[in-house]
């Protein structure tokens, strides 16, 4: 099992990495499109004839 | 035999893609320029666009060549992914080329190229970026229908259908909402794409276990399945070829460098590079991780000739019921962030750098936009039509990559000369272009002649493929050096500047 401790070694990096970085992107990018659709929202309002 | 349920396994995939349309489709309203519809007016923020890059950057299409090389070249089939991962973060840290581009304040890269280059050299990197970027996306609708056939246990016969529909959902969201819409669905799919990639691996891993895995590739490919350097089909070519293709990739693949382009500030460009880099690994040891298992469950005969098919062969009949909606569920959304995304930046070129000659008075945003929908509704339907009649021929990551070097060897180099090299020209810029075209579009033809295919098999993707880099980068150089270097327009934000 060890003699190919790389590939192993890579696959538990793998799969705890994407875990992790799911749960977290998931997090901040929701505040993210939030941030974002309000920046573009308030710049169509300024934009919009008076 | 699948176990996909039409009650259980339909309704997860109905939901999936009912939410994924409304959200499409909803932030349509925040579009009124083309700088919205191409490049979401250079809003996106840092973790949005690690979820997009991730989400665009793994198709059905990624999961099945990745797969395939596993169950071809077991673990050694993951090398493209770590040299992709190794570069991206190189590129990341340092801002090589990245930085210079995204501080030129430019849409597309064709049109940096136009203040070192000139209008014309504008105008043929266009069309070598949209040549090799279409031909590379001809394979991502059979592809992906294929494997959704195959893991649903439809008949073939809906292959087509399957890709129209699929293809038609797609366009809807992205011609009416275009980048907008591209990173609110691929921020979904990356969260969709993720939950089923991670509970597939971790039901192989549990249910087959590591031992079976490392035996099935000892017995089969010995120890050339854990070390490309010892492996037969593989060898310092092919990890040469790998290295310039992934390295071109992160510099110049439209469909990435549109986030960099679409960020804030280069600064958070290079953080999307450097968040993103290790999820390159993963893109390709997962599905190599599945295309192994299918190697260590499947007997050659269950899986006929046809080794892409090995993969969702072994799914089919592993997975059960709830678990094949949310993998189908899954694979959409990785498919349809990336046909969405591809869609979008091609057309992004084609409006932005091809058609730049023929506006030759300054357009309306709302005229602008719709031509900018137009051209993405044309590539669907080019697609739809490419990937119907074009019969693939082996190895689909070999495709991909000579397809990809049809720009990626030349646009590259431009790149590079454009943000750091004084001498530079057009001469140049044009040898560059026509050698980095030539030779993999010739590979590509001799290939698919019966006269010329054994000759296309004795030269092999390979060498091929490095030969188009080191003869583009030539080109280069010699074209340059014979024409007398004029005052050249400066890069803004180049370290030529």
């Amino acid at each position: 099992m060890l003699k190919h401790w790389f590939w192993l070694a890579l696959t538990v990096a793998v799969v705890f990495w994407y875990s992790t970085i799911t749960v977290y992107v998931a997090w901040k990018g929701a505040k993210d499109i939030k941030n974002m659709l309000a920046r573009l929202g308030g710049a169509k309002d300024s934009e919009a004839p008076k | 035999m699948t176990n996909f349920s039409w009650l259980v396994d339909g309704s997860i995939v109905g939901v999936y893609l009912l939410l994924t349309m409304i959200a499409g489709i909803m932030v349509r309203r925040y579009v009124g320029k083309v700088e919205h519809f191409l490049i979401a007016g250079r809003e996106m923020n840092t973790y949005l666009g690690i979820a997009s890059l991730a989400a665009t950057e793994f198709g059905i299409v990624t999961c099945m060549y990745t797969a395939q090389n596993g169950y071809e070249h077991g673990f050694a089939g993951v090398t493209p992914g770590i040299l992709q991962a190794l570069a991206m973060f190189a590129v990341g840290v340092t801002g090589f080329c990245v930085k210079p581009l995204r501080e030129a304040g430019v849409i597309t890269i064709p049109e940096l190229f136009q203040k070192k280059f000139g209008t014309r050299i504008r105008w043929a990197a266009g069309v070598v970026i949209v040549l090799g970027g279409l031909l590379n996306m001809g394979v991502f609708l059979r592809t992906g229908g294929e494997f959704l056939v195959l893991v649903t246990g439809f008949n073939i016969k809906y292959l087509e259908i399957a890709m129209t529909a699929l293809l038609l959902l797609v366009a809807v969201y992205t011609i009416l909402g275009g980048m907008l819409s591209v990173l609110i669905t691929d921020y979904l799919q990356f969260v969709v794409m993720s939950a089923g990639l991670l509970v597939v691996t971790v039901l192989i891993l549990i249910n087959i276990g590591w031992e079976k895995l490392v035996s099935a590739v000892q017995i089969h490919q010995g120890a050339g399945g854990f070390n490309p350097f010892k492996n037969t089909t593989m060898g310092w070519p092919f990890v040469l070829f790998n290295l310039f293709v992934m390295t071109a990739t992160v510099l110049t693949w439209q469909t990435t460098i549109a986030r960099v382009l679409a960020a804030k500030d280069a600064k958070t460009g290079l953080k999307v590079y450097k968040g993103t880099a290790f999820f390159f690994v993963c893109r390709f040891l997962i599905p190599g991780l599945w295309g192994i298992a299918a190697l260590a469950v499947l007997a050659p005969e269950q899986v006929g000739g046809n080794t892409l098919h090995a993969m969702p062969l072994m799914l089919r009949s592993m997975l059960p019921a709830g678990l094949i909606g949310l993998l189908v569920a899954a694979m959409l959304a990785a498919d349809m962030s990336t046909d969405s995304s591809y869609m979008l930046t091609w057309g992004s070129v084609i409006y932005n750098d091809i058609m730049a000659p023929f506006r030759k008075t300054v357009w309306s945003e709302k005229k602008g936009l719709l031509w900018n929908r137009m051209i993405v509704a044309l590539i669907g339907i080019f697609l739809l039509f490419y990937g119907l009649w074009y019969p693939l021929k082996g190895n689909l990551w070999n495709y991909l990559t000579i397809t990809g070097t049809v720009y990626l060897a030349s646009i590259s180099v431009l790149l590079i000369a454009c943000c750091y090299w004084k001498k530079a020209n057009s001469w140049g810029a044009g040898a560059a272009i026509f050698f980095g075209a030539l030779i993999p579009v010739t590979f590509l033809i001799i290939e698919q002649i019966p006269a010329t295919e054994a000759f296309a098999k004795k030269i092999g993707p390979y060498y091929s493929g490095i030969a188009t880099f080191l003869i583009a980068g030539a080109a280069m150089v010699i074209g340059s050096l014979i024409k007398p270097t004029p005052k050249t327009a400066a890069v803004e934000g180049g370290s030529n500047a």
